[in-house]
Formats: structure tokens, C-alpha cells, sequence
């Protein structure tokens, strides 16, 4: 019998007692020395923080009529991971939601723990579903936008994206007010995502938005958009835009561009007609312009209203001959008969009294080359050459409104100001807001600024009532009341320079009552087969001042005397 | 053997009186620990499931219970039977080790290792590490000379070998590593000399190469194994059990988060926490003393597996007794050095604590044969 190994045995028992030190060393790294740190690591793989998506305000008509509001919906999403019969589940999805298995496969396969597959999904399809509890779908609060009454100014108001956030129009300026905040909840969640019994669970509800209330009146844009729609067909035009103002306050009745898009589907429509071109897009004006050389005249004192002009059709301007619309014998005018006639010679000779600067002045001072600032994303300044850039010719064409480009918004608050005795008013399309908690904030009043005297604006008002009596814009009148009011037939430059040939701008803007307007119209018609603005743009106007009579309220108003004039009604 | 009866004293000697109260109590007390944490493992998602939370908890509690009776027999007949039989039960285990590669074997997680058998699964190389044990210790114990050659350790080793091999190719990597271990353990107390046993490693380090460049080991294997030395470079992120393992230990801190409060371990953060990684549970729940004092009890009780190796009457007894201590001593080493991100991944239960039938049934018949050597110490 051989000793015991003690010796050896004591070996075993020195390396074994040494493995267990490093145990021990290593436990106490980990839970004494680091255990703060490992706390909160395994705080952090527990906490799942969800956004809870506040609900974004109302857009509101000046009535509180609803012209956009947000719905609750889901967006569907599906964890792959889970799905085990990837071709069945797609054609149970495809049918519920209405798309396509072949695009649904490869989502249900993806090597991915989240997909999106259809978002924004209204609440009873959702919950259909739902109902099925199909392997690896789940589900996500959401909201989308509807528009209870079809899509009425869809190019003001804008639309909103898949996540909630404004992309255009109204929706993007007033995204702050809209939107709200919002809210988080914070929750201890298992590996499999579901909460940990007593575990953390806090939850800042959203606070949702506000609602914007517009100054568009539902109804009567509704109208607009008809009458609009009607005549860009009946004149083969391209396109057109109406504009409704009250010239007092600058509140934006209608605006209405065509063709619009349907906003509930804005992603499949031509971004070109997202464009609300009554603000963003320029035209050169043309005869429509020939009011603020007369009312700078008639400021300034440069031509006695009474003096008769002797003009021929045609005259030579600088390397340029210029002519009226149609052939004529010289003639003799005043300023009066010049703007009811729309003679492009007279306006000349007009502006060649009042000189280059002084036109430049009132160009600017109406507002020409300068944003409004209504508060629209990208709206246009318009184009106007500082005076130290003009052509000897340039006198002469702005005086008809040609050689300088500006915006619809732009020339109608120009008819505001006459109508309004002379007072800019910013145009605006937002009366105010209405907190969650139901009180209306009203917006701050539109700034003014005087451009012209009363007396000026009186006088002017005068010739564009003789205009749609006697002159070129006969076609806008409406018996009973008094319209002032002038009608507008640009070309349309080529991008290269000079002049479509056949391409015109048909525009008619005025106001009415004349003796106290209360209202102001721009309808503008884009390459109309009719041409000219008296033909195809004026009845586009007289339609939507009779509903605007009608929905408004306005009263036929007094007469208002001619102005001094050689050229008799006709 | 029968001289007993004829020799004084015959009352002192007689060997139910020599039990070792100091083992057999911290053997119970591991396995309570067992039950308490496999309980606080496994009760949530149970209840998750709709199942009984007590399901784990009931079936461990009758591998407990089997366990006393194992340890009973294990400890009733004379200890040098084994030595007797060492050869057929060697042989009869690698039978067993042969036969679960066949289709009588169940495959779990692309790993061929248990036998199905009455609602229970039986684990081949659980028996193969006893067997190992008793057929070195009954080898080495029959050699004359108090040192041992070189040729005697070759032949241990390849006595070592063919276990292990067969159990690597299952694959298994964590008891091939408790197999080398036993070996290693019970040829430094048989008194093989530190030269050969670098003769031994080096070879041992030939054939490892050998081995991966054969193809033998499995791609998941080694990606374990890179990734435990170069954690950076883990395409298989075979990572996410340790790191897990670590938070949890690390979120225990000095007292635990308290018993069912376990959230990383009792809500599946933690992989196979009722098995592998029940020692992360400790870690959480009670902390660093509670793991200290589990430690102290898996101390206590090798160091009397040690202490019997002492005290054994025979070579046999102490080879049987030594290599039984490399054994438990390994598995808690690898185990715990697991969860605590020192030691590589291997799969290696933690004896007595984690759940599992056949894993605490060869440990307790291995205390069992510790309580048989120092009953019979005397005798």
C-alpha cells in the first residue's frame, strides 16, 4: 500500500483554490466594482420608449366649417421573423388591403425585423385585420387626413405626408400650430415585447394641435372651383386661377387654381398641380396693369383728366412699333377713354407724361416685385426691373403690363388697394386658431399702407366702372349692380426671349359695388381659345360675382359718375 | 474482505457510522438552491405559456429525490467492486456513446447526444465521465511502482481518449473537456511527472490543430471559440449569451434584485437560464453574497471530495476520489466561468443547481462513491 500523494493532492488543491480565485476576482468586477453599470445596461435593453402621435388640428372655413380634419388609423407593419407562411399571409393581406401578393412576398420574407406594409389604414379595415391575428402583423396608431367636403383649394391648403408632417401649402406653413407635441410612452418590456408586470410604465400623453381657421369660405370656394372649371373648358384654356378678396380686411374668400388634385391622393397627381399658382406662379399682367399707370397719373397730376390725347394704332418705340388691339384712326382720348378702351398707345403716352421713375415708384408702391407675405410657402415675389435696368423701351411696355411679371395674389391686391380708397392690405388666408381647449386666437389684423389718396382711388374706380359700362370689359356686368373693373390680354414670353404669337393670358380683375366695394375678383385664364380677356375672362368673373352676391351678401350699391371722356358708350 | 468480523473494535469500523455530514449537506443544500432558482428561471414563462410555473420545479424535485436514492446506492456496496467492473462499465459506456449515434439517439440543436427513455432523456456522456473515472483510477491503481511511466501515462491517455473523442464528435466540447480534465486531475495525483504532462499537452495541442484542420470540429465551435478571444470579431454574434449572461450578473450587484425579481433571467434575456446559465440567476437574484456562498458550498464540497482522495484506504479510493473532485471541480469551473464571460461557451451544466436529470443523477452517483470511499476508509 502506497502513502497517500498528499503532496500531490495538495497540488490539485492549490490549482482548483486558484480557479476559484479568479472566479471570485471576476463576480466582484462584475457585480461589485461595475454593478452600477450593468444595472442601467439592463435598464436600457428593457425600456422600449413609443412616440404617441398627437392629433393634428382641423383646417376650418371662416364658418368653422371642417375642410380638413385627421382621423385615427393604423399603420400595419410586419415583424418577418414570425412569419411562417409568408404566401398565404400575403394573399390574406392583399385582400383585406388591396395590394399586390407579388409586392407583399418579399416584405413577408425580408431578412429585417420591421417593415411597413401599408400605412395610415383606416380603423374598420384595420380591424379586420386585426381580427385575423396573423403571424408577425402588428399595428400602430396613426392618423390620416380627410377632407370632408372633396378636395376644395387642395393647392391652399396643402396636404399632409405619410408621417404626419405638412408638405405643402397651409398644412406646411402652419405645421407648428397643427401638429401639437407629441406625447412618449415608456414601458419595461420583456424579449418579446411584452410588459414586464409592475415593471416601469410612464406615458406623457400628446398634446394635440390647433385648428386653423382660414378666411376661405367652404361653400363659396366650392362655387368658384365650379365656375372655374367651366370656363377653362368652354374656353379650351390650359388652365386657370380665380381669386376672391375682400378688400377691406385682405381676407382670401376663394382661391381656387385649375387643375387641382384630389389631396387624399395627392402622391399619384402630377406635382405640377400641387402648385397654387394664384401665389407661387407669375404672369406678365398686361392691360390689367394700365390701373396703376392711371392711378399714378391721376396721383401725380401728370395729365389733366380732361385733356385729349390724339392716338394713333400704332407708333414706333424705340427699334419696337407697338399697337393696339385692333386696327383704329387717330383718335383723341382722356385718361378715361384710354383705360375703358385699354388703348396700349394712349397707356404710353400716358406713361410718357408721368416719366420713368414715377411709374417705377407707384409700380412699387402697389406692391409689384415684392411678396405680399399672406404666409404661403414659396410664394413669389414676382418680377420687376429696378429702374436703373430699364430699356428705353421698358416705359413703355410696363404701361401696358407687358416686360414685367407678377403674381395673381399680387395684381389683384392692387385692385384692393383702389377699392379700399387707396389702402394696401396685406392679403391673408388665416383668420386665426382654436386651441384644443375650444378658444379662438384670433390672427393679428392684416398691416395696411396708403398708396393713394381717397380722391385718387374714387377717381380711378370711376374709369374701371366706365371700362365694364362702355369699354373693354362688358361682359362682367351685371344688371342692378356697378362694376369696376378692367380686362387684361397678355402674351406670354418664350423662355428664349420675344413672344408666343398665339398664347395669351386672358385676365379680368375688378370689384363691386363700385360705390363701396366689397368685394374683389381676379379671374385669369390661361391660353383661352378665346383670347382676350373681355371674351373669355370677363363672364368667368361676372359668374363668380353673382354667387359672390349672393353668398356674400353684397347690395347693388349707388351709381358712380363716368369720367371725363371723349369716346361715348357704344 | 470478510476479516471484518473477526477484528476488535468491529463497531467503530463499521462504515454507515463514517458517513461525511459535511458533504451530504452541502450536496442538499445546492440542490435546494437548484429548486429555489430553477423555480425563479422558468415560473414566468411558464405562466406565459398557460403552463403550471411549478412544471420545471416538480420535475427537478423528483430528480432530487431519485438523487438521495442514487447516492444510497452508490454508497451501499463496497466501493472496490468498481474497481472490479471497471472494465465492463468502461466499455459498456462507449457501447452507449457508439449507440447514440445511431438512430436510437435524438438529435437536439444539431447535436446527437441523448437517448429518449420514458419521458426522460439520458445522456451518454453523463455515465461516459463516471465510467472514465473508475476505469483510470482502477488502471492506475494497479501499477507497482510509485512513479509512473511514461508508457503507463500513454496508456491512461488513450483510455481517456476514446471517450473523448467519441463525445467531441457528437459534438459535445464541454465534456470533452470535463473528460480531459478528470484525466489530467487524476494523473497529477497518481504522480505523473510536470515533463510528461508537457510531452502530453503538446501532443494534445498537435491533434487540436490536427482537428481543425481536418474539419472535424463543427464552424459554430470555432466561431465560439474566436469570438470568445476576439469578442470584436463576431459575424455569428454567438456573443449575445455572454453579454447577456454579464448584465445580468453585473445587474445583481452586491445584494440581488431579490428572489422572482430576476427580470434578465426570469424573462428570457438570458438563454437557457434554467439549464447552462442558472448561474446567472444567482447572480441576479441574491448578488454577490449570494454567489459567493453558492461558491462556497461547490468549495466545501471538493474540498472534501479532496479531503476523502486523503484519507482513502487504497490508490483506488483516492484515484476514484481525485478524479471525482477534477470532475465537479471542472464543470463548476467552466460553468460559472461562462456566465462570468472568462471561459468560452461550452454547454456545461452547473452540477447539482442546474435543471437536468442525467446530469444530477452522475453527480450524485459520484458522491455517492465519494461517501463509499470514506465510509470505508477504515475498513
Amino acid at each position: 500500500m502506497k502513502r497517500p500523494p498528499m503532496r500531490r493532492l495538495i497540488a490539485l488543491l492549490a490549482v482548483l483554490a486558484l480557479a476559484m480565485g479568479a472566479i471570485v476576482l471576476r463576480l466582484s468586477v462584475l457585480q461589485v466594482s461595475q454593478a452600477r453599470a450593468y444595472r442601467s445596461y439592463a435598464l436600457d435593453q428593457r425600456l422600449h420608449t413609443v412616440t404617441l402621435p398627437a392629433s393634428r388640428g382641423r383646417v376650418l372655413d371662416r364658418s368653422d366649417e371642417a375642410m380638413a380634419i385627421s382621423l385615427p388609423a393604423r399603420d400595419v407593419y410586419v415583424d418577418p421573423r414570425y412569419v411562417t407562411e409568408p404566401w398565404d399571409e400575403a394573399q390574406t393581406i392583399s385582400r383585406i388591403l388591396g395590394l399586390k401578393v407579388r409586392d407583399l412576398v418579399p416584405q413577408l420574407t425580408a431578412d429585417t425585423t420591421f417593415v411597413y406594409v401599408a400605412r395610415q389604414v383606416d380603423l374598420e379595415t384595420a380591424g379586420r385585420l386585426e381580427r385575423l391575428h396573423l403571424a408577425g402583423v402588428g399595428f400602430l396608431p396613426s392618423s390620416r387626413r380627410a377632407y370632408p367636403a372633396g378636395p376644395l383649394a387642395p393647392q391652399v391648403l396643402g396636404f399632409v405626408g405619410v408621417d404626419g408632417v405638412g408638405l405643402a401649402g397651409l398644412e406646411l406653413e402652419y405645421q407648428s400650430v397643427l401638429a401639437g407635441k407629441p406625447g412618449e410612452r415608456t414601458q419595461e418590456l420583456d424579449p418579446s415585447g411584452q410588459p414586464i408586470v409592475g415593471g416601469i410604465d410612464a406615458e406623457r400623453l400628446p398634446a394635440p394641435g390647433s385648428d386653423l381657421v382660414v378666411t376661405m369660405d367652404r361653400d363659396f370656394q366650392f362655387q368658384v372651383q365650379a365656375a372655374l372649371e367651366e370656363a377653362v373648358k368652354a374656353n379650351q384654356a390650359q388652365g386657370g386661377t380665380v381669386i376672391v378678396m375682400d378688400p377691406r380686411t385682405g381676407d382670401i374668400y376663394a382661391m381656387a387654381t385649375y387643375p387641382w388634385f384630389d389631396p387624399k391622393e395627392f402622391a399619384t397627381a402630377k406635382p405640377a398641380t400641387w402648385r397654387n399658382r394664384a401665389v407661387t406662379d407669375v404672369f406678365e399682367p398686361g392691360s390689367v396693369n394700365k390701373v396703376i399707370t392711371a392711378a399714378a397719373t391721376v396721383q401725380e397730376r401728370s395729365l389733366p383728366l380732361d385733356e385729349l390725347l390724339l392716338v394713333p394704332w400704332k407708333m414706333r418705340v424705340g427699334d419696337f412699333v407697338i399697337h393696339d388691339a385692333h386696327p383704329h384712326g387717330v383718335e383723341q382720348m382722356t385718361l378715361g377713354d384710354v383705360v375703358a378702351q385699354s388703348s396700349n398707345i394712349g397707356a404710353v403716352e400716358v406713361a410718357e407724361r408721368l416719366g420713368a421713375p414715377r411709374l417705377a415708384t407707384y409700380l412699387s408702391k402697389f406692391g409689384l416685385g415684392q411678396v405680399t407675405g399672406i404666409g404661403f410657402p414659396g410664394e413669389s415675389a414676382g418680377m420687376m426691373l429696378p429702374l436703373y435696368l430699364w430699356s428705353d423701351t421698358s416705359l413703355a411696355t410696363m404701361a401696358y403690363g407687358q416686360g414685367i411679371a407678377v403674381t395673381p395674389l399680387q395684381m389683384i391686391s392692387v385692385y384692393a388697394t383702389i377699392a379700399n380708397g387707396g389702402v394696401w392690405v396685406r392679403p391673408r388666408l388665416v383668420r386665426g386658431t382654436v386651441d384644443p381647449q375650444g378658444a379662438f386666437h384670433p390672427a393679428a389684423p392684416s398691416p395696411t399702407r396708403r398708396v393713394v389718396s381717397d380722391a385718387t382711388s374714387q377717381m380711378v374706380t370711376r374709369m374701371l366702372a366706365y371700362a365694364v359700362k362702355a369699354g373693354t370689359g362688358t361682359a362682367a356686368q351685371i344688371p342692378g349692380f356697378r362694376v369696376a373693373g378692367k380686362t387684361g390680354t397678355a402674351r406670354i414670353p418664350k423662355p428664349t426671349g420675344g413672344y408666343y404669337a398665339d398664347r395669351y393670358f386672358a385676365s379680368f380683375i375688378g370689384y363691386l359695388p363700385a360705390s363701396d366695394p366689397k368685394v374683389v375678383i381676379a379671374a385669369i385664364l390661361d391660353r383661352p381659345t378665346t383670347v382676350y380677356g373681355g371674351v373669355a375672362a370677363a363672364p368667368l368673373f361676372q359668374q363668380v360675382a353673382r354667387y359672390a352676391i349672393e353668398r356674400l351678401g353684397i347690395a347693388p350699391g349707388n351709381a358712380v359718375p363716368p369720367p371725363p371722356h371723349a369716346i361715348p358708350a357704344r | 474482505m470478510d476479516v471484518v468480523a473477526t477484528k476488535p473494535y468491529v463497531s467503530e469500523r463499521r462504515p454507515l457510522r463514517h458517513l461525511d455530514p459535511i458533504l451530504l449537506l452541502s450536496v442538499l443544500a445546492l440542490g435546494i438552491v437548484g429548486l429555489v432558482t430553477i423555480y425563479s428561471a422558468t415560473h414566468a414563462s411558464l405562466v406565459a405559456q398557460r403552463i403550471d410555473p411549478g412544471f420545471y420545479l416538480k420535475k427537478q424535485l423528483t430528480f432530487v429525490t431519485l438523487g438521495v436514492v442514487v447516492i444510497l446506492v452508490a454508497a451501499s456496496f463496497d466501493y472496490r467492486f468498481v474497481k472490479v467492473y471497471a472494465g465492463i462499465i468502461y466499455v459498456a459506456s462507449l457501447a452507449l456513446l457508439v449507440l447514440v449515434r445511431t438512430p436510437l439517439g435524438t438529435t437536439v440543436r444539431g447535436s446527437q447526444r441523448w437517448f429518449q427513455l420514458f419521458g426522460f432523456q439520458l445522456a451518454p456522456s453523463e455515465l461516459a465521465k463516471l465510467a472514465l473515472v473508475a476505469m483510470l483510477a482502477a488502471f492506475l491503481s494497479q501499477l507497482r511502482s510509485s512513479d509512473l511511466s511514461l508508457q503507463a501515462l500513454y496508456r491512461a491517455t488513450a483510455i481517456a481518449a476514446v471517450p473523448g473523442l467519441l463525445v467531441f464528435l457528437q459534438p459535445d466540447l464541454g465534456t470533452s473537456i470535463v473528460l480531459v480534465a478528470i484525466l489530467v486531475g487524476i494523473l497529477v495525483v497518481a504522480g505523473a511527472r510536470a515533463r510528461h504532462l508537457g510531452v502530453l499537452a503538446l501532443t494534445a495541442i498537435v491533434l487540436i490543430f490536427g482537428a481543425l484542420q481536418l474539419g472535424l470540429v463543427k464552424d459554430y465551435q470555432i466561431a465560439r471559440l474566436t469570438a470568445f478571444f476576439d469578442p470584436q470579431n463576431d459575424p455569428q454574434r454567438s456573443d449575445y449569451n455572454r453579454t447577456q449572461a454579464e448584465i445580468a450578473i453585473g445587474s445583481g450587484g452586491l445584494l440581488g434584485r431579490g428572489y422572482l425579481k430576476g427580470t434578465q433571467t426570469n424573462l428570457d434575456f438570458v438563454p437557457e437560464q434554467h439549464t447552462d446559465f442558472i448561474f446567472t440567476v444567482i447572480g441576479e437574484e441574491f448578488g454577490f453574497v449570494g454567489a459567493i456562498f453558492v461558491l462556497m458550498l461547490f468549495a466545501l464540497l471538493i474540498w472534501r471530495a479532496v479531503r476523502i482522495a486523503l484519507l482513502a484506504k487504497d490508490p483506488f479510493g483516492t484515484y476514484l476520489a481525485a478524479g471525482i473532485a477534477s470532475m465537479l471541480a471542472i464543470q463548476v469551473f467552466v460553468n460559472v466561468g461562462m456566465t462570468l464571460g472568462i471561459m468560452p461557451i461550452t454547454g456545461i451544466p452547473l452540477p447539482f443547481v442546474s435543471y437536468g436529470g442525467s446530469s444530477f443523477l452522475t453527480n450524485c452517483a459520484a458522491v455517492g462513491l465519494l461517501l463509499n470511499v470514506h465510509m470505508r476508509r477504515l475498513v
